[in-house]
């Protein structure tokens, strides 16, 4: 399991996270969600060790994670980053491929290839296999990145806003792909989300930050409900329930800003 | 094709410039090109790799040593050497002494570069382009000042070291340049993979499990080492890694540092061997290598430059 313990970063006189402390919960999928500058994403970053925590630590099955090794964590716990510009010259398959660093150093073996058949089959992207990533759309790219990490084979997956910039398709693509992951791999996924929708429909536990403090965390039933969506986005929200679920509007509301 | 193209063109104008015009007089002037041949060879090896490697590390196309300020830290060096220890102390130094001094002050640069590139957050291409530039000046001004107050013969001796001359160059110390290049590109094998994976960018390698402190520390060391040994033997280059690491990328199609460092390498020799041709053989020795190669290379840097910014 990981968790979070009295976690701090500042950048000089700004404090980003003011004393978090969490436990994410195993085999679920949790968003982070909150409005920008919330810390969320260095939140993520932390627990992928992207960053350092100013004070506090994060763990991993009750261990720091500055423990343990590059390697060792990597294949444990995978991350990927928001918006990676690629001017490489690389095929889908090539990326994915990177996925498999941590265990090959770069020399696959036939263990390594199997794990990269199956992160392609596993997202449908045998037609674009060979393709080559500076070709292919936001929504495709994203969906080769999340290939890559998937043959990384980590039991944790962690991903900051993955939808950022997609089209409706593929982001749903994308969000299924996570839930698929949860569900018949048994990975606990963490992810930055900034549509609401999304998060209510595929998490199982959320976890709401505001101005570097954790505001609510919780089931999806706890977490997303008018008065305490009110009070993190300080909008309007009117949240209404159908067979697919809950659906928050706050669109267009009737008052204006306080 | 493409990929063996260069190192045909490598043969065929080696082939061209140790026996064009020789009649194959072994006892002076064969010999004497064969080592400035040497010199074009371990020298490009060390321009191209240096270049690739830096530009990979710091995650854009237009950064090299030399724009970062390396060779002009080189100069600077020799100025001060020359109005500390004249003419003669700098004989008595010797090529070795002179070398091993240049890398160690390079290993001291790459140093607090790799402290600056590990800091958090600031890293604007602009920013980085504008920091190289501007010590490139300030390291290019103090070089003048210190060359005013030394006399005639020894400025002449340091007008010598800064302009790219494959003339310089002594059979031992090319010797020790080559074996120790050799020695660098066997520790560095293994590495390969990692600059691969370097390449997708320093956040999404670190979560590949790249210690990336760590390889920063030792590709920056490796780096200085390169830089001081192809400064020593045929002067500074300028643009000239920026000119080969885009063609070699260009010409490699695929991002493997192992095709991509054999290219480059290949390019440069061949750009130092037309270059070299074409002064003894077009221009009588009425310009520098150095003067043709910076017109060539600093040409496409500007184009480079304007064509980044358009893709913006």
């Amino acid at each position: 399991m990981i968790s979070v313990h009295d976690l701090h970063k500042h950048y000089g006189q700004r404090t980003v996270l003011d004393g978090i402390s969490l436990s994410f919960p195993e085999r679920r999928l949790t968003s982070l969600i909150g409005p920008n500058g919330a810390g969320k994403s260095t939140l993520l970053l932390m627990i992928g060790r992207l960053l350092e925590a100013s004070a506090g630590e994060v763990r991993l099955a009750g261990q720091p994670i500055q423990r343990i090794a590059s390697n060792a964590y990597a294949r444990r716990v995978a991350t990927l980053r928001q918006a990676t510009e690629l001017n490489l010259r690389l095929r889908v398959e090539e990326l994915v491929e990177f996925g498999r660093f941590p265990y090959c150093g770069g020399r696959l073996h036939a263990d390594d290839h199997r794990a990269v058949d199956q992160a392609i089959a596993f997202l449908g992207l045998d037609s674009l296999r060979q393709r080559y990533v500076d070709e292919l759309s936001g929504g495709q790219r994203q969906m080769a990145l999340l290939g890559m990490t998937i043959a990384q084979e980590t039991d944790y997956l962690l991903l900051d806003e993955p939808l950022n910039n997609l089209d409706m398709r593929h982001a749903v693509q994308i969000m299924r792909a996570l839930r698929r992951l949860c569900d018949e791999r048994g990975c606990t996924v963490l992810l930055v989300v900034h549509d609401i929708n999304f998060a209510a429909s595929y998490s199982d536990h959320i976890v709401a930050l505001k101005a570097g403090r954790v505001h609510c965390a919780g089931s999806v039933a706890e977490v997303v409900t008018e008065t305490r969506l009110r009070a993190l986005y300080e909008l309007d929200f009117a949240i209404s329930y159908s067979a697919r679920g809950p659906l928050c509007n706050y669109f267009n509301p009737p008052r204006d800003l306080s | 094709m493409a990929r063996h193209a260069p190192w045909a063109l490598v043969v065929l104008l080696s082939g061209a410039f140790v026996l064009f015009g020789a009649d194959f007089d072994m006892t002076y002037v064969i010999p004497r090109r064969l080592l400035r041949l040497g010199a074009m060879l371990v020298g490009g090896v060390c321009v191209a790799w240096s270049a690739i490697t830096f530009q990979t590390l710091t995650g854009n196309r237009l950064l090299t040593p030399a724009v970062m300020g390396y060779e002009a830290l080189y100069l600077l060096l020799q100025a001060l050497l020359v109005l500390l220890l004249g003419s003669a102390g700098v004989v008595l130094l010797g090529a070795q002494g002179n070398v091993l001094l240049a890398a160690s002050v390079m290993f001291g640069y790459s140093w607090v570069l790799h402290r600056w590139l590990l800091r958090e957050g600031q890293h604007n291409l602009y920013f980085l382009l504008l920091v190289g530039l501007v010590l490139t000046l300030l390291l290019g001004s103090l070089t003048q000042f210190v060359q005013l107050k030394i006399s005639p013969g020894e400025f002449s001796l340091l007008q010598g070291v800064s302009q790219t001359s494959f003339n310089r160059v002594q059979g031992a110390q090319l010797l020790v340049s080559a074996l120790l290049v050799g020695a660098l590109a066997l520790l560095n094998r293994n590495q390969l993979n990692t600059l691969d994976v370097l390449a997708l960018g320093r956040d999404q390698a670190r979560s590949l499990g790249v210690d990336y402190p760590r390889v920063l520390r030792q590709q920056l060391a490796l780096i200085a080492a390169l830089v001081a040994i192809s400064t020593s033997l045929l002067g500074p280059t300028a643009f000239m890694g920026v000119l080969v690491a885009n063609l070699a990328y260009r010409l490699a199609t695929s991002y493997r540092h192992r095709l991509t460092l054999a290219l480059g390498s290949a390019l440069a020799i061949v750009v130092f061997l037309i270059a070299q041709l074409l002064v003894e053989h077009l221009f009588n020795y009425k310009t520098t290598v150095g003067l043709l190669i910076n017109l060539l290379c600093g040409g496409y840097f500007l184009v480079l430059l304007t064509r980044q910014r358009s893709h913006r």
